[in-house]
């Protein structure tokens, strides 16, 4: 079912699907959108539910982040509707019986969707969708420079599996003990999210993720057995149904991405950076106020996504 | 700049199959940006606590503050949501820690997900401060 693009609403360059092998992840720097009247038009993508939570937000900034990461999520799988143009006002979201949040493709002719799974994450400084076919995925992202308010080790002995904590407790250097702390929570998380199924299916100090030997950015996900023969014997089994890629966003934070795999037997897991300067504007030119104007002048780049009628 | 400027990557691993995940027992009322929390015990726990003092509330409101880093003019009350005060799940997480030490209590994983605003923090408190058995 198509659905009539109003107020000039350009199209969205659309993006090929990610093969089963594969995770897309988008993300944004609000700091980098300040055009009010953009904002206010992204604000009209969202549904009134959205509009409602984005509203409750306290403070502008977290109001403008909330509204970037719905139109984030909605520009990103309309994108990816390549059999008929989407408009993502028109997209429907759902929850799994957990609370994880999924397209609801109720709306549309089934046939032709793809079973489409995302995840987002955010910090103040930069929002994330991860996109990927026919398996769950998981992403979480932070700032590398996140302070943590308590003692590292504390932390990790508190909420984290014995075996990262004997890794943490190796790590002398107090600033790379804390970034690698950071690493290990995206990671965590990323795993928490991507089984969906909500924090207590999962409680952190139950599974290890370990850095897979020889590798940079890939990681293991072990658990720690709940039935030992006597507390000096541990059984460790590894799940290579879980992939996991660590990666630098921006220089400025760290994202992880967790999906699910059922080939075990590891494999090298590559990693495309594919740069693309997208501009989201749903709007026409007429609608920008002056001091946005002058950004429309000049040539588009290449891959411009932005089709004007 | 009036764009909205994203950046992509892909990763590739060998290839993969679809399997199931084997959902099990318990519902969960999501907050939508990335943290899960269930809505089937926090119901239950509310029936039978009652409201915590506000001298409760008040310390927990300035552990909130000063983990997540907020103006004096923020406007903060008792059923203010962390999320909705830019909480991501690393403070929350945080803030728990944070209020077991002010207490001195233990906050269990599962209860520590039901915390979503300012009072059922404090609320939770004041069950654990009395379940404490005497000094």
């Amino acid at each position: 079912m198509q659905r009539s693009l109003s107020m000039g609403l350009t199209s969205l360059l659309p993006l090929k699907l990610p093969s089963r092998m594969e995770t897309h992840l988008w993300y944004i720097r609000p700091d980098e959108v300040k055009c009010a009247s953009l904002l206010k038009h992204y604000s009209q993508l969202l549904s009134p539910t959205e509009k409602d939570r984005v509203l409750q937000m306290r403070g502008d900034e977290l109001k403008k982040n909330a509204l970037l990461a719905r139109t984030l999520v909605r520009t990103t799988i309309a994108r990816y509707q390549t059999n008929s143009e989407v408009d993502p006002r028109s997209l429907m979201f759902k929850k799994n019986k957990y609370g994880k949040p999924e397209v609801d493709w109720q709306n549309y002719n089934n046939c032709n969707n793809p079973p489409l799974h995302f995840n987002i994450s955010h910090t103040d400084s930069l929002i994330a969708c991860g996109v990927t076919v026919h398996v769950p995925v998981g992403i979480d992202v932070e700032n590398k420079e996140r302070k943590i308010k308590h003692d590292v080790l504390a932390f990790a002995e508190r909420f984290y599996s014995a075996d990262e904590v004997k890794f943490l407790s190796t790590i002398l250097d107090p600033e790379v003990q804390r970034k690698e702390f950071i690493k290990l929570w995206t990671l965590k998380e990323a795993y928490v999210k991507a089984l969906g199924k909500g924090f207590s299916a999962a409680p952190f100090n139950t599974f290890t993720i370990q850095s897979k030997v020889g590798t940079e950015g890939c990681y293991n996900l072990c658990k720690t057995s709940e039935m030992t023969i006597s507390s000096l014997e541990k059984t460790e089994k590894c799940y290579e149904e879980w992939r996991f890629a660590l990666l630098e966003l921006a220089d400025s934070h760290y994202g992880a991405i967790c999906t699910e795999d059922d080939q075990a037997g590891g494999g090298a897991i590559s990693i495309d950076i594919d740069t693309e300067e997208s501009i989201y504007s749903v709007i026409s030119s007429s609608h920008l106020s002056p001091s946005c104007r002058w950004s429309y002048e000049g040539d588009y780049p290449k891959n411009h996504p932005f089709r004007r009628r | 700049m009036a764009s909205l400027s994203t950046t992509s990557l892909s990763f590739k691993a060998p290839s993969t199959r679809i399997s199931q995940v084997l959902r099990k027992g318990s519902s969960f009322q999501s907050v939508t940006f990335g943290r899960f929390t269930s809505s089937t015990s926090k119901s239950l726990r509310l029936q039978i606590s009652c409201a915590a003092k506000a001298e409760t509330v008040q310390k927990v409101s300035d552990i909130v503050k000063e983990q997540l880093a907020l103006t004096a003019d923020t406007p903060l009350t008792a059923e203010s949501k962390f999320t909705a005060l830019g909480a991501d799940s690393l403070d929350t997480v945080e803030i728990v820690m944070a209020l077991e030490e002010k207490f001195n209590i233990s906050v269990e994983e599962s209860d520590a997900q039901n915390i979503t605003t300012i009072q059922e923090a404090a609320d939770l408190i004041e069950d654990l401060v009395q379940k404490k058995p005497a000094a």
